[in-house]
């Protein structure tokens, strides 16, 4: 199978952009009653008179729509072999019923594997904003990635 | 739900450990789908020939597992007012259809908030293991808990 995108074709400073996300109340509650029935998550009478002031979503599920959004932008049609993990995960701003979600990705470094000389690594920071232009959601992953040419 | 546990009952070292939750394939598959749709989470055949062998669970499937496996345990049950966030998600070991995942929860330091008198801060390491008692992730995660007597 062939790819469009290899680890030779990230380099530091490359974004990419996309938009258009949004959660609605239905699936904010049905994630939540699965994995985070926290009641600020999962009933919005509840919520209304919690810290949030109204129901918001699970960080887990604005995560996961972001790893959505990563692989709808680029990492469908890249040479994908996992990610050893994240770091900076940030829940900046709640995500509302109805937010539109938009997602910045940024590589920040390559690195060719030391003990494997057909991938090698990409790090990178995304950014996820709402319709406001507030920042919601940020981390930083590890992407491991098959290489065109695999080196010496 | 009343609240059984505050701030202040998160002493460093207490350990948390959760009951068992077991993913099915078709559990990985609609996660897979809706979330993370990379072959080897979405299609067990042409999984087959991925560097995982066969179909794996996203990794963010595998988290949000162990953020219900918590809730379950314990976290309704606390004054929990949400999440900074986390650093240091290591995913170890693929999960796969059948697994059977439990998650160790063990309260590394706490904080009161600068801010705000009424809550402090729990810093977590989240261990998730598999049947074989395989460590398949690892977090540090943070969350906020108001406090029972505020400073």
């Amino acid at each position: 199978m062939s790819y469009k995108y290899y680890w030779e074709d990230f380099y530091p400073g490359q974004v990419r952009e996309t938009g258009g996300y949004s959660l609605s109340e239905e699936e904010i509650i049905e994630f939540a009653k699965k994995y985070d029935p926290q009641p600020f998550h999962t009933d919005s009478e509840k919520a209304k008179q919690s810290y949030f002031g109204g129901l918001i979503a699970s960080g887990w599920q604005t995560a996961s729509l972001c790893m959505r959004m990563i692989c709808d932008q680029y990492l469908l049609e890249a040479a994908s072999m996992g990610s050893p993990g994240v770091d900076e995960v940030r829940w900046v701003k709640p995500v509302r019923p109805g937010d539109t979600l938009r997602l910045k990705s940024t590589v920040l470094e390559t690195r060719a594997s030391a003990s494997r000389p057909d991938m090698g690594t990409v790090r990178s920071r995304s950014e996820v904003y709402n319709q406001h232009g507030e920042l919601v959601m940020h981390m930083s992953g590890v992407g491991m990635f098959r290489r065109r040419s695999p080196g010496e | 739900m009343a609240v059984k546990y505050y701030w202040e009952d998160f002493t460093p070292g207490r350990v948390f450990e959760t009951a068992t939750r077991t993913l099915s394939e078709e559990d990985i598959v609609r996660f897979g789908r809706e979330y993370d749709p990379q072959t080897y989470h979405t299609d067990a055949e042409v999984a087959r020939s991925s560097p995982f062998g066969g179909l794996i669970a996203s990794g963010w499937q595998t988290a949000a597992v162990g953020m219900r496996l918590m809730c379950d345990c314990y976290l309704l049950e606390t004054s929990c007012v949400g999440s900074p966030g986390m650093d240091e998600l290591r995913w170890t070991k693929p999960v796969r259809p059948g697994d059977t995942l439990r998650m160790r929860s063990t309260v590394i330091e706490a904080k009161p908030s600068g801010k705000q008198p009424n809550r402090g801060t729990v810093q977590f390491h989240w261990e998730i293991f598999n049947q074989n008692d395989e460590l398949v992730l690892s977090i540090r995660g943070r969350q906020l808990f108001l406090r029972r007597a505020p400073a």
